[in-house]
């Protein structure tokens, strides 16, 4: 009895971190005002508001355009993508499996800003190639530039589980065909996608998904023509009526988590199905790498042209930024080389703050969120019983909810709970956003660690006398010690990269980096921004650095 | 139940979904004895050993373990794994990968706040026993397989649990230790007064080991007695192939005569031998001869039937001749090589069984 007791009140804890917040939007959305007013008062107004309002309209459209779109361009890329990193011969494989992940690990509002400053109007990338060819041939602001840049970005994803799903075929098949006469790009397209299509099919659900939740790309690169997404739409609704809308606000919330959370469990019931595929065929055969021959120029020129365009115009773009006091047609970059905004970002309290706040984040929060997400891990594993599978479910919850709008949840928890109240202006309520938000990137990390461990080595404990919570702490735990500094690692990437959780909890004591850059944006300080930017891909870049050195796999 | 009785089983029954693996599963062993659990794979030896230390859940039944009660379903006990102090030796050894080889064994009495003195004697003294003393503070990866078996053994033994359960203990080692550590293994178990459940797969290991044997099919006992019984008086045609190397032929009962019965096979041979089951005349048949009791002959006679001789094969300390009967081959053993042709085989109805 003793044992279980934790185990519940760790379910419990988790239940209520998930589902409060998200009680409040669904709550809030029902009502006629901000659900603190005594006014406020059971009712559909606030639906009936944005239905009624043309510019919801023409954000819907433009999500389903985005999501759409950014499927139809990711999928493919990353399956091909995955099939000649893994099946065969490319040369230079081993080196290009890190910088194709780092589009993951990079903020998109960092992206979009490197977007602007490169491929812009007056950006780096469209004066030079005005210079030579007399015209621009790109607008970066068109809803298809957007949709073409989310697919793009979105190509590591699709990448990461098609190549976990080739790993796991064996060759025989793909052999057979090449006997009977197939090119190595027929042999990827009739034989090797269509066998993981079940990790295929998965995984568009998941970018199409991811669709529904971007929001720092078409904050960015939809603004100056107007193209709203539900995301950014949601977020100019503060604007819009001046009073705190949060009726409004939780709505449109509302929508799209009735959008996406049908497709979460959807998700969950493909990878049920996939792994019974996975299973019965049991251990693969041995797998040698086929022979691209003279394709090998073409596969890797397309995947030049996509690195280039993912990660070398965005980054290169920024970086540049950072360090020019101004740019356009006839000036020399050299000229103009200046650490100026480094300088005003390290004169200004609140800037070294959010840099501050981010690193501890990072470390700390990464730490404590590991910790946290370790006793779910241990509260589950390997019982099979109703509360790991209720756990499931709430793990997956978060995943349906945009980041933006979890931290606006959160805020209002923090705002309206008056014994957490005072800790809404401090970076906990920060960190428990995050650590919400990631909590099914989190899992995944722990689960696959302790799936790593043999459960006859747990049940070798229970046998010589020692209790669950015992062979937890002597067995299980040092085991997975080397999978929890990797999680560690890539929870530090991801919350240093998170931007749009902060943005309604941004406050005095609260400022991080990410939202940092999300606010300046919308203020015009460019030059700042810039500077921001490229300490916040330092950031990451060093976590991505120590997690090779150590060795840590960017994916399970 | 006698008061020698050590661990005792009790109608259990197991499932996992609507799959029943243990059909209802009664033994005994008593103190100081070696039982084997013996049965082809997936006749549920493992999950039998397991729910006994409480690694699986049973819905009925009981077990009880020095008159102590771990698991009884009707009363609702059900005490825990840890809580049952029973030794369990691994099939994969589940050493602990992190800790030492003295950290491994000295864990158990780490659990049991034993003092650090004491702890330190107990395990230097239990890793002498199984002749481990200097690797103490080498890690499990450091060990041979047959070392690792060691330790996994001393780590179950530490604690003097009454009962010693052991998964297929010599399975992971290769062919020629295994003899060996089969010898040891009864030896250490014999000299320690152990009461041991041994599963294992292998008729002769389970012959060699233990006192007595359980046969289990399909999740319920075929047959349990010494392995001389278990070898020389099957009661059924499922333990009379199991044990032992056989000759199986299948034919028609033409004739019964007190408890024998002629068998014609293939509808040419003809052949005696003792009724082990109630088939009639005109019913199909097997006929199971060891190969051991299947003998050439100088001539013709009473039992004795002319064969092909297809080839003689040398197996080291005899050989083994190849007859065609029919359709089946027929296995016989020799002292000398013999060239093919026919000759005469000699069935003694004592040793053959009629199923
Ligand atoms: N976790 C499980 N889930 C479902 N069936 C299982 C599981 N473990 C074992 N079985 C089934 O139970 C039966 C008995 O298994 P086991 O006790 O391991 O057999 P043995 O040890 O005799 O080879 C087998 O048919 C096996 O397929
Ligand atoms: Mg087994």
């Amino acid at each position: 009895m003793l044992q279980t007791l934790p185990r519940r009140a760790v379910v419990a804890l988790l239940a209520l971190s998930v589902f409060f917040p998200l009680g409040l939007v669904l709550w809030q959305s029902v009502l006629s005002g901000p659900f603190f007013m005594p006014s406020a008062q059971l009712s559909l107004e606030s639906f009936v508001f944005i239905f009624e309002d043309p510019d919801f309209w023409m954000a819907t459209r433009n999500t389903l355009i985005v999501a759409v779109g950014m499927s139809v361009i990711a999928i493919p890329l990353g399956a091909v993508l995955a099939f000649i990193m893994v099946r065969t011969d490319l040369p230079g494989r081993r080196w290009l499996e890190t910088p194709i992940l780092i589009p993951i690990f990079v903020s998109p509002v960092v992206l979009g800003f490197g977007y602007v400053v490169s491929l812009g109007p007056v950006g780096f990338f469209s004066v030079w190639f005005e210079e030579l060819f007399g015209y621009v041939p790109w607008n970066i602001y068109s809803l298809a530039a957007i949709v073409v840049i989310a697919g793009l970005t979105h190509v590591p994803h699709v990448y990461l589980y098609s190549s976990s799903a080739l790993r796991n075929l064996g060759s025989d098949v793909e052999e057979a065909a090449r006997l009977s006469g197939a090119s190595p790009f027929r042999v990827a397209r009739d034989v090797s996608i269509p066998m993981v299509s079940p990790a295929l099919l998965y995984v568009g659900v998941l970018v199409f998904f991811l669709g529904f939740e971007i929001f720092g790309l078409p904050l960015i690169l939809g603004d100056p023509e107007g193209h709203l997404v539900l995301t950014t739409y949601l977020y100019k609704l503060t604007n819009k009526l001046g009073t705190p809308s949060y009726h409004l606000m939780a709505a449109v919330a509302t929508c799209i988590i009735a959008v996406t959370f049908p497709l979460v469990l959807l998700q969950r019931a493909l990878l049920k199905s996939a792994q019974r595929f996975v299973a019965m065929k049991g251990k693969s055969a041995r797998q040698r790498p086929l022979a691209l021959g003279p394709w090998k120029w073409l596969a890797l020129a397309v995947i030049a042209l996509w690195l280039l365009l993912t990660i070398v115009v965005p980054v290169s773009g920024v970086a540049l930024r950072s360090v020019v006091s101004s740019w356009g047609t006839g000036i020399n970059l050299l000229e103009v080389l200046t650490l100026d905004h480094f300088r005003a970002v390290f004169e200004e309290d609140v800037m070294i703050r959010s840099i501050l706040n981010s690193i501890l984040i990072g470390t700390f929060g990464g730490a404590l969120a590991v910790g946290g997400y370790l006793l779910v891990g241990l509260a589950t594993h390997r019982k099979p019983d109703g509360l790991s599978r209720l756990v499931d479910y709430i793990v997956l919850t978060p995943r349906a909810v945009p980041g933006l709008m979890a931290g606006l949840a959160v805020f209002w928890v923090f705002l309206f709970v008056p014994f957490l109240a005072p800790l809404r202006s401090t970076l906990f309520s920060v960190w428990f956003a995050y650590a919400v938000v990631w909590l099914a990137y989190g899992m995944r990390l722990i689960q696959s660690a302790l799936m790593q461990v043999g459960p006859e080595l747990e049940e070798a404990g229970r046998l010589v006398g020692a209790s669950r919570a015992r062979v937890s702490l002597d067995i299980t735990v040092p085991l997975i010690r080397n999978g929890l500094l990797g999680a560690w690692l890539l929870v530090f990437m991801i919350f240093e990269r998170e931007y749009s959780t902060g943005v309604y909890l941004l406050s005095p004591g609260t400022e991080v980096i990410g939202a940092q850059i999300v606010s300046l944006w919308a203020s015009g300080a460019v030059d700042v921004v810039a500077a921001l930017s490229l300490i916040n891909m330092l950031l990451v870049g060093s976590g991505l650095a120590l997690a090779l050195r150590f060795g840590v796999k960017l994916h399970d | 139940m006698t008061d020698k009785t050590i661990l005792s089983v009790d109608n259990l029954a197991l499932s996992y979904g609507y799959n029943p693996i243990l059909k209802g599963v009664s033994m005994q062993l008593r103190r100081g004895e070696v039982v084997s659990l013996l049965g082809p794979s997936g006749s549920g030896k493992t999950t039998l050993l397991r729910a006994v230390a409480g690694l699986e859940q049973p819905h009925a039944g009981s077990v009880t373990i020095a008159g102590r009660t771990i698991y009884d379903a009707a009363a609702g006990i059900d005490i825990p794994a840890e809580k049952r102090d029973l030794g369990l030796v691994f099939q994969s050894y589940a050493l602990w990968p992190h800790k030492t080889v003295f950290d491994n064994v000295a864990y158990p009495l780490k659990l049991r706040k034993v003092g650090q003195g004491e702890i330190a004697e107990r395990v230097q003294a239990a890793l002498k026993n199984l002749g481990l003393g200097h690797l103490a503070e080498r890690y499990p990866h450091q060990l041979s397989g047959g070392q690792q078996q060691r330790v996994s053994i001393a780590r179950a033994l530490v604690y003097n649990p009454p009962v010693i359960l052991l998964d297929e203990p010599l399975s992971n080692l290769d062919a020629k230790m295994r003899e060996e550590a089969r010898a040891w293994l009864r030896n250490l178990i014999v000299e320690m007064q152990l009461s041991a459940l041994v599963v294992t797969h292998d008729q002769s290991e389970a012959m060699a080991m233990s006192d007595r044997i359980l046969l289990l099919n399909g999740g319920v006992i075929e047959q349990q007695g010494s392995p001389q019984e278990m070898y020389s008086q099957p009661q059924t045609y499922f333990v009379a192939d199991f044990m032992g190397s056989n000759n199986i032929l299948k034919g028609r009962i033409t004739e019964i005569c007190d408890g024998e019965a002629c068998v014609e096979v293939a509808g040419q041979l003809r052949l005696w031998g003792r009724r082990r089951s109630d088939a009639a005349i005109g019913q199909e048949v097997k006929a199971v001869l060891r190969v051991e009791q299947l003998h050439l002959a100088d001539g013709p006679g009473e039992h004795r039937l002319a064969m092909d001789l297809a080839t003689s094969m040398f197996l080291g300390d005899r050989y083994e001749y190849v007859f065609h009967a029919g359709d089946t081959l027929l296995r016989a053993w020799g002292k000398r090589p013999e060239a093919a042709g026919q000759r005469w085989l000699e069935f003694p109805p004592e040793a053959v069984w009629v199923f």
